[in-house]
Formats: structure tokens, sequence, C-alpha cells
């Protein structure tokens, strides 16, 4: 079994970097065995950012600290190449090497590749990432899923002080992807190495990331919990780019202090959502807003064929099936409630209320499924 | 159905293959003439073991050597720079590397005497203090190098273009220092092309026959290659030179043939 002797240390700084007309800037802090998720669409400096803390690519300003030690600090002048930063990189495409073999591929990266050492790391590593008897092929005779575990195995052999991951499951399918996460968190618990990984992947950032940290044209727009920051995002661009299917703009006819919520409307649709000052730190400057924006889940919303009065859910919307469409793994609804509003459900689902378009239908969510989104 | 009958019938496959035909003719008929006339002659092992077919031959094999020794060590780390910088200064350079295969080669010859000649713009500096290099064996390899050079110079760039940068990155993560990534990755990488090179550089140099007339002259033993050999005795002895153009055809073609296996690595074209 593989587990690292030296503690590990966490992994911090910020970068400032100018490449051509695009510049970015972000910075973190990561705990070793913990994952920092940059998400953001392509363009956004994300790769950049893993490319200058691999010291591959020059910041204009900036502090970068790896294992404790100090490998950039623009201000003192401080600049340690990437091959001796202790760092594991794993790019998008893998880049195995494709003049060697799985075992000295994995081995490339060690010190005094023929001893006794090294060949019992190989072999760990490959028990580990479920590569044995793999040894003596080449990068382009095996799968998707082999090749990307090679390259894992081949960043971790040096025993690396910061893990940096560029969209590692891109190119593999949904499932392979699945079950090399649960790998990848299994390594976090036996060798903790802070890790930093890029995705524009939802699903990927709340299954992998301890914290996100969300990046738009080269600026870090919020850092927080996965859930938080991907569920329900305060930001109105956040919102937008992390994918929140509802957003709605509506006027506010009623505050309930003593429920924590208030009600609100506009065009046909009216809900029931948390209170503003529950949400925001303190009143706004501007007194009491009368307009706001209010984000759903898809997945947040229950369809039902009748009106579930009894319930506890203080939405309760009638509507009527604009479109179903697949959504793997489930589906996409589509409802009028005067509004068009979209809801996520199961297959099963589907079948069982043999939902079709022009069906009348209620969507039920409660007031805290709902949730402010700033205006920019 | 409709792709088969289009490659044997369409007008341009029949045109194609009666071209091919007319071309294999072409090429076979004066190898094979050459082939049966020297295999009509009384003694090839005493043609080719005569005085001046094994002298040239000689000749020609230490100065390609040499030519090609230099080529490597001097152009390889050229032509990296050629394909990694983006300086204007390495894109000039990059376009003055075709103007020797453009250039006839007795121009070459000229050329050279005209820098390196005893009246040449440096030649006589270096005839003062003691060098002199035209018609000497050094003007051999001179000229082997002025003209077979682009040949290894261009397909070594563009082995060094094919090697993707992220490997040298990610082998520089990995706590390979630039110079070992150069030598495990970058070089093992691009060498497919660089033998293709080496092998068209060679067969260049070993071919020879221009530059070398004008800037070396055809001494025997010093400056006499085989082309130039094959030339000198066509008139008198006619044994000689057609034992030395067999050997240079089959040099031909055993670098035709070594070309073929060595340079189609596993990795390729996967």
């Amino acid at each position: 079994m593989i587990t690292e002797r030296t503690p590990q240390m966490a992994a911090s700084g910020w970068v400032q970097c100018k490449v051509g007309d695009f510049q970015f800037e972000t910075d973190w802090e990561i705990q070793p065995g913990k994952v920092l998720v940059l998400f953001g669409p392509s363009g956004a400096g994300k790769s950049s950012t893993l490319r200058a803390i691999a010291g591959l690519l020059h910041p204009v300003a900036g502090h970068v600290e790896i294992g404790g030690r100090i490998v950039f600090d623009a201000a003192n002048n401080i600049w340690v190449p990437t091959h001796e930063r202790r760092l594991g990189y794993l790019t998008q495409q893998y880049h195995l090497f494709p003049h060697l073999t799985v075992a000295s591929n994995i081995a490339f990266g060690i010190k005094n590749i023929d001893c006794d050492a090294t060949k019992e790391r190989v072999s760990d590593l490959s028990d580990l990432f479920q590569l044995s008897g793999l040894g003596e092929r080449y990068p382009w005779e095996l799968s998707g899923g082999q090749q990307q575990r090679v390259a894992l195995a081949r960043a971790l052999a040096p025993k690396p002080a910061m893990l940096l991951l560029d969209e590692p499951f891109a190119s593999l399918d949904t499932e392979l992807g699945r079950n090399l996460r649960r790998e990848i968190r299994a390594m976090l618990v036996r060798s903790p190495v802070p890790v930093m990984l890029v995705t524009h992947d939802r699903e990927e950032a709340l299954a992998l990331g301890d914290a996100v940290q969300v990046m738009h044209e080269g600026r870090a727009l919020v850092t927080g919990n996965p859930l938080e920051v991907l569920g329900q995002p305060g930001q109105g661009r956040v919102a937008r780019l992390v994918g929140v299917e509802n957003l709605f703009d509506l006027s506010v006819q009623e505050r309930n202090p003593h429920d924590g919520t208030m009600t609100c409307a506009g065009l046909g649709l009216q809900l029931e959502v948390p209170l503003d000052s529950h949400i925001s730190s303190g009143p706004s400057p501007k007194g009491e807003r009368t307009r706001v924006t209010i984000g759903i889940r898809a997945s947040d919303i229950i369809l039902s064929k009748e009106d579930l009065v009894g319930s506890s859910a203080r939405n309760r919307i009638p509507g009527q099936v604009i479109s179903i469409e697949s959504r793997p793994p489930g589906y996409a609804i589509t409802l009028d409630c005067g509004q068009s509003l979209r809801c996520n459900i199961t297959g099963a689902s589907l079948e069982e209320m043999r939902i079709q378009p022009g069906q009348r239908l209620w969507a039920v969510f409660k007031a805290s499924s709902c949730f402010l989104v700033d205006a920019e | 159905m409709i792709g088969t009958s289009r490659t044997t019938n369409h007008p341009a496959t029949i045109l194609g293959n009666s071209g091919a035909l007319l071309y294999v003719l072409f090429i076979g008929l004066p190898v094979i003439a050459l082939l049966i006339r020297t295999a009509q002659q009384s003694d090839f092992l005493v043609a080719v073991t005569g005085d001046i077919a094994l002298t040239a031959l000689k000749l020609s094999l230490v100065t390609s050597v040499i030519s090609m020794a230099v080529v490597v060590l001097l152009g390889a780390p050229f032509a990296y720079l050629l394909a990694r910088s983006e300086s204007l200064w390495a894109r000039t350079v990059d376009s003055l590397v075709e103007l020797p295969l453009i250039l006839p080669p007795v121009v070459a010859g000229v050329a050279m005497l005209m820098a390196f000649g005893r009246n040449g713009l440096i030649g006589s500096g270096l005839e003062s203090i003691g060098l002199t290099i035209p018609f000497t064996t050094t003007a051999v390899v001179f000229a082997q190098i002025f003209v077979a050079s682009p040949l290894f110079i261009r397909s070594a760039k563009l082995g060094f273009q094919s090697v993707a940068t992220d490997y040298e990155d990610v082998a520089q993560t990995l706590g390979i220092s630039p110079w070992r990534t150069f030598f495990r990755i970058t070089l093992p990488l691009a060498s497919p092309a660089m033998v293709t090179g080496l092998g068209l550089a060679w067969a260049r140099a070993l071919s020879e026959f221009g530059a070398t007339m004008m800037f070396a002259g055809s001494l025997t033993g010093e400056t006499q290659t085989m082309p130039l050999a094959i030339i000198a005795t066509m008139e008198s002895n006619i044994d000689s030179a057609l034992a030395l153009s067999v050997i240079l055809l089959a040099g031909s073609i055993l670098v035709l043939v070594l070309l073929g296996t060595f340079t189609r690595r596993k990795w390729q074209g996967r």
C-alpha cells in the first residue's frame, strides 16, 4: 500500500498573468488531501493558472508556495524552474511518452531508475491504478481509461507536493470518468496532496471538489463550498455560468418576516421565496428592493399530477407540459406556468406518470429551493 | 460498387496506370542495362579492387562520414532552434537553409572558390596562416556539407516540430531538467525524421559532383570521389566506371531500404 510518510503541506499563492492581450488573476489556498476546483467556461484562464503554478508560464506578479517552499515571488525575484517545483501535472490528453512502455512512463520522474525501490514503487502504483500486467505495453495499446491511469501514476510516482489536473476526465465516457473520480478520492486518502483541478463539468466539480472557484474572463468570481456555489449561486453571472436552469425576474409583492419568506410575482408566476435579508448580508444600501432575480434548480422541483394540498411545500404551481427532452441520465420537462419552468425527472418517473406534451401538471417546491441572485 | 468501378474504369485511373508503367520502364531500363553490362564484363571484383576504384571508394566513404558527423552535430541543435524559435533571426535563417537545395552545385563550387580560394574573400587570409582549403580533401568535405546539409536540417526541423511541447512540459513537471528532457524525450521522438534526413543527406553527399569538381578538383586519392572517378575512368577504363556505378546504385537502394525500416517507428501513425 502506498502511504506517504512525509507530512504534506498546504499549497497557496496568487498569480497575475498576461498572455498576449489576455489577463487573468487568481488566488488559492489548498490543504493537503483537499481538492480546489477551478470551474468556468473555456478561455476563463483556468488552464493557464495551472501552467503558471507549474512555472510553464511566467506571471507578471504573484507568490506561489508548494510544499512549504516559495517557488515564485515576483517582489523578491524568486523563480524556481519547473523541474524543481515537485509537481504532478496531468494534461487533458495525458501526453504519455509514446516511445516508452507503461512501466518506463510511470518510472520516468523517479531518480535512480534501475534501483529496487523504484521497481517497487512502480509496481505499487500499478496495483493502485489497476495497471498490473500492462507494464510492457506501449501507450497506444491502452484504452483511454488505462492511459489516464498511467498518466496519474506517472504524476504521483515522484511524490509531488501538489497535483495539477487539467480536465482529466474530459476525453473519457461518463461511466469511466465516475470510476476514476472514485479512484482519485481513494488516492487522496492514502497520499494526501493538495490538488487543483480544472473543469467545466458541474457534476465533476460537485463530485471531486472540496471547494470550487468560479472563473470567468480571467477573474475569480467566487470561491466556496461546491454545493453552495454550484447549487444556489448568489451572483447573476455565476448563476448563468454554472447553468442554473430557472432564473426569473420578479417583483416583490409582500414580505413575511415571521416566516422568513416573501412573495414575488411576474408574468403570471407567483413564488414564495426566502426573505432577501436572510440571504444578503444586512439591508441593501438602496433600501429594500422591489425587483429580484430568483433562481431554482431544475432538480429541486417535484412534478405531480394533482395539486399537493396539505403538503408543506410553499410553492405549488400548475402548468402545461411544453416539451420533454432527454438529458441523460434523466429527462428535462418544460412547463408553461406563465413563464417556462424547467424540471428534471428520472426516466422511471416519466414512464410512471406517462407525461405527455400538453398535459397539465403541478410543479411543487419549497420556498428554500428558491434563491436570490444578485443582479450585476 | 461505385467505388470499385471508379477505380478500375475511370479514365484517370487508366492514364495513371499507363503513366506508372512508362515510368517504371524509364527508370528501370537504364538500371537493368547498367547491371547487365556490368555482369558481362570480365571480372567485377578486379574492377572494384582496382587502384582507382578502391581509392575513390575509400575517399568517398571517409569524406561523407566526416561531412555527416559535422552536419548532425551542428545541424541538430540548429534544426531545433528553427523548429522552436519564432524570432525574426530564426525565420530568416530558415529560408536561407533552402538555398543550397535550389542553387546549381556548380555555382556552389564557384561561390566557395570565391570565398575560400587562394585569392578568395577569406581564402587569402587563411593562406597566409598556412591553411589551404581549395583542391584538398577538406574542400571535398566542404562541398558535401554545402549541398547536403539542408536535407538533414529540413527533415530534423520537421521532426522537432512534430514533438508537442506538452511532452517537454510534462517531463519537466516530473523533475527532469530541460537539458535531460531534450535527450530523453525530444530527441528520441524526433529521431525517425532525423534518420530520414540523414539518409537523404548521405545519399546526396555521396553523389556530390558539381561543387566538388569546381572547388576540389579531381586528384586521385585526395579529391577524386566516386562520381568524379566514374567520369575520369569512363573513357580509359570503363570496367572501373561500371563497377563504381553499381556500388553507388547499391548504396542508393540500401539507403531507400534503411529509410523504410528505420523510420517506421511503432508509435507513429496510430
